[in-house]
């Protein structure tokens, strides 16, 4: 074991003992009654939550010191999502601290650096994501969204799918053609766009949990100063990949299956009904979570080490995902006739389900919504694709 | 043609005649939306249909219809995802009154379920703790039951009591307006209403008058009619799934081609063909065993039920999957039918539940 490897993995113990008291001593109530029971937490609770993470350095914990960051290495930043995600903490809104952010402290302008970056270390403003279009989702080169120059501004037009939360945000970091004449990966840019601008408008998508996660966003003769393309024009596919690297350094999946399993757990004990052959599926699931989580420490150490095939995050995303949507099958299944009654209203209004324990309205709707978290981020059939291309050389 | 196979011939080209002018996914949305969740000029037309008295013998304007017939039509509820309460009215609450309701209370009730204006739902599951316990004394009925499908619009619940005098489950017929019900009504998660109920000394009248002691034994039947049914609407709902997913493999261009020339989604297809066949095989096998008697029938349709739960919801999970976060939203049919699954799996038995029987039970 080397050093640095040492060195890491005491800080990241240490990190997690720090969570662990910060969850005990200074998460409020509330919060964590909505996140237990995975209630629907409002924008001002995650805004409330993103904040009490920055003032601990938490939320930007990965970006370096001079950008007010912890430098965290890859492990410590893997036990940061994986340990809140144990503790059944709310998510890690992601689109500020973790993607936007550090494509603008690598690529952007001292100008957007000095603009953007401490309001979003303090979730002044709130992102979101604009990449897939209506046929441009595994395959982001395809998109249409083109952004011409007219004098300083760019004219943006065309339509963006699966904005999460775009009805709260304040800015979309977006992919456009810029031109038309250059190869697919070259004709691409990115931009910051003001959700506030003249012509952009916001559709919700309704999805099948009840809920309001998803939008379309459009886009009609958007003007959008030119001072907001990051990095150069044209180069912006390789941000975008520099982004979705970010985007799958997926702790959280490994700290969500923990906690989902152990709830199951629970249930199955409680429950009189099931059989030893059900504790026996129980003890499947746990199975293969231990294997999740040793190759997941482990694929996180051989990246920090360089010594990794390169698609440790793929891989761990694969599998964790997967392995989370078996467990909220069998929770479910546990659950019997209250893991299909479901009150939406309550859900919203921090009431009781009509049945079965005060979390089980919000296990059904977690059930229903992670059916895309083999979906975005790059679908599992992305996933394996990466995997044969680059590990298996197919 | 023998009459079984007329009566399923009918059912079928009639619910699917009717599904097609009437039940369409934006028809259906009007139902889902309206908060009654079930729509009462549809009820009218099944009536019409003939379907509300597919069980009721012939002599009394019924179609006498076995567990062949009733799957055709369930194949259509599946695949057309209706929201009235076939199922808990039709086919439960309907048996169990012809095997255990005496004469007279025959000729009072099935006019009614015939022509729509008598819906049953059917009260047996309680909480798992035990503090609901249903008893009757002295006609009074105390307890609770939970997820009664459509108890929030039933006009007459069945429900399963113990006898406090003569001992041994019975089963009793409830108005829910009558003092002493506390009805609390909620949707399930596919839109179609359920409700749990409370007893404190309601009046309860006891089907089976005679006593003669057979209600556990109609109960079983009665819950696998029902298992039976479920096996065959979720047929309809993976033939719908299968056809729609192979649709889309065909149209949605990624990376310059259609997805479904991707040999790995081709072969995904196929495995959802075979579970298709399986459960289409399967679900036959468990109409047939409905004649069968007691121990075998529970084998079969209890087996079938556990696999087609399984089998049918790997379809659904893949329907979603291929369509990637299309299959999740409100406007597309394959969300709907992933939730109707997902109930069906939940009422009338889970999967380890029928399991356990299915190994229980043997060969």
């Amino acid at each position: 074991m080397t050093d640095a490897i040492r060195e890491a993995r005491a800080r990241s113990e240490r990190l997690r003992e720090a969570i662990r008291g910060f969850y005990d001593r200074v998460l409020p109530d509330d919060i964590k009654t909505k996140s237990r029971r995975h209630q629907v937490l409002a924008k001002s609770d995650y805004v409330r939550w993103m904040r009490l993470l920055h003032e601990q350095g938490w939320a930007i914990g990965h970006w370096p010191r001079e950008c007010g960051g912890q430098a965290w290495t890859l492990l410590e930043r893997f036990a940061f999502e994986d340990q809140l995600a144990r503790l059944g903490c709310p998510w890690i809104i992601p689109f500020g601290v973790k993607y936007v952010g550090p494509v603008i402290y690598t690529f952007g302008s001292a100008a957007q650096k000095s603009c953007f970056l401490p309001r979003i270390a303090t979730t002044a403003d709130f992102w979101a994501q604009g990449y897939s279009e209506p046929g441009a989702g595994s395959d982001l080169v395809a998109l249409r969204t083109e952004a011409v120059l007219d004098g300083d501004h760019y004219v943006v037009n065309g339509q963006k799918v699966w904005t999460t939360y775009a009805q709260w945000a304040d800015w979309m970091f977006c992919l456009v053609k810029t031109t038309r004449d250059a190869p697919a990966h070259k004709s691409i840019s990115f931009l910051l766009v003001d959700m506030r601008s003249p012509g952009v408008s916001v559709k919700p998508i309704a999805t099948m949990d009840g809920y309001h996660h998803v939008n379309e966003v459009w886009l009609e003769d958007v003007r959008v100063p030119a001072e907001n393309l990051v990095g150069e024009e044209g180069a912006g596919w390789t941000y975008a990949k520099f982004l979705l690297e970010n985007e799958r350094t997926a702790g959280a999946i490994v700290g969500m299956a923990w906690h989902a399993l152990e709830r199951l757990k629970d249930l199955a004990r409680e429950s009189r009904s099931a059989s030893p052959r059900w504790r026996g599926r129980i003890g499947e699931l746990e199975l293969r979570f231990m294997a999740l989580e040793e190759t997941a420490y482990q694929a996180v150490e051989s990246m920090m080490r360089g010594t990794g095939h390169g698609a440790e995050a793929s891989l761990i995303k694969l599998r964790g995902t997967e392995l989370y949507q078996h467990i909220a099958e069998a929770t479910i299944e546990t659950l019997g006739v209250a893991g299909v009654a479901y009150d939406t209203a309550a859900l919203h209004a921090g009431g009781l389900p009509p049945l079965g324990p005060d979390d089980a309205g919000g296990i059904i709707k977690d059930h229903l919504y992670n059916r895309a978290a083999t979906i975005f981020g790059g679908a599992s059939e992305i996933q394996r694709n990466i995997v044969a291309k680059t590990v298996l050389g197919l | 043609m023998n009459m079984d196979m007329e009566a399923a011939v009918m059912l079928r080209d009639s619910a699917q005649r009717f599904a097609a002018d009437h039940y369409g996914f934006l028809q259906r949305h009007a139902v889902l939306a309206d908060p009654a969740g079930w729509s009462a000029k549809a009820w009218q037309a099944y009536g019409e249909l003939g379907w509300l008295a597919l069980r009721l013998p012939e002599e009394q304007g019924g179609l006498n219809a076995d567990g062949l017939a009733i799957g055709a039509l369930m194949e259509t509820v599946g695949a057309r995802l209706l929201m009235e309460p076939i199922l808990g009215s039709v086919i439960v609450g309907t048996g169990l009154l012809l095997s255990q309701g005496s004469g007279a209370q025959r000729e009072r009730l099935l006019p009614g379920l015939a022509d729509g204006s008598l819906k049953l739902a059917f009260a047996h599951v309680e909480a798992e703790d035990g503090s609901g316990r249903c008893e009757v004394r002295e006609g009074r009925l105390a307890g609770a039951k939970i997820a009664v499908l459509q108890g929030d619009i039933a006009e007459r619940l069945i429900v399963s009591a113990s006898d406090a005098q003569a001992g041994g489950t019975r089963l009793y017929l409830v108005d829910p307006g009558t003092a002493g019900v506390e009805v609390t009504r909620y949707r399930l998660v596919d839109g179609r209403g359920a409700a749990n109920l409370r007893f404190a000394g309601a009046a309860a009248e006891r089907l089976d008058p005679d006593h003669s002691g057979s209600a556990p034994a109609a109960i079983d039947e009665a819950l696998d009619h029902a298992a039976a049914a479920q096996c065959a609407e979720a047929l309809g709902i993976v033939r719908a799934l299968l056809a729609t997913t192979c649709e889309y493999l065909k149209t949605r261009k990624q990376f310059g081609r259609v997805i479904g020339s991707n040999q790995a989604l081709q072969h995904r297809a196929v495995d959802m063909f075979l579970l298709q066949e399986e459960i289409a095989a399967l679900t036959l096998s468990a109409q047939q065993a409905l004649a069968k008697p007691a121990a075998e029938r529970a084998r079969i349709i209890s087996g079938a039920k556990a696999y087609v739960c399984t089998a049918a919801r790997h379809v659904a999970n893949e329907a979603v999957q291929m369509h990637g976060g299309l299959g999740l939203t409100e406007e597309l049919d394959v969300s709907h039918y992933f939730r109707r699954l997902m109930v069906n799996a939940g009422l009338f038995g889970g999967r380890d539940e029928h399991f356990s029987r299915f190994l229980e039970s043997a060969a």
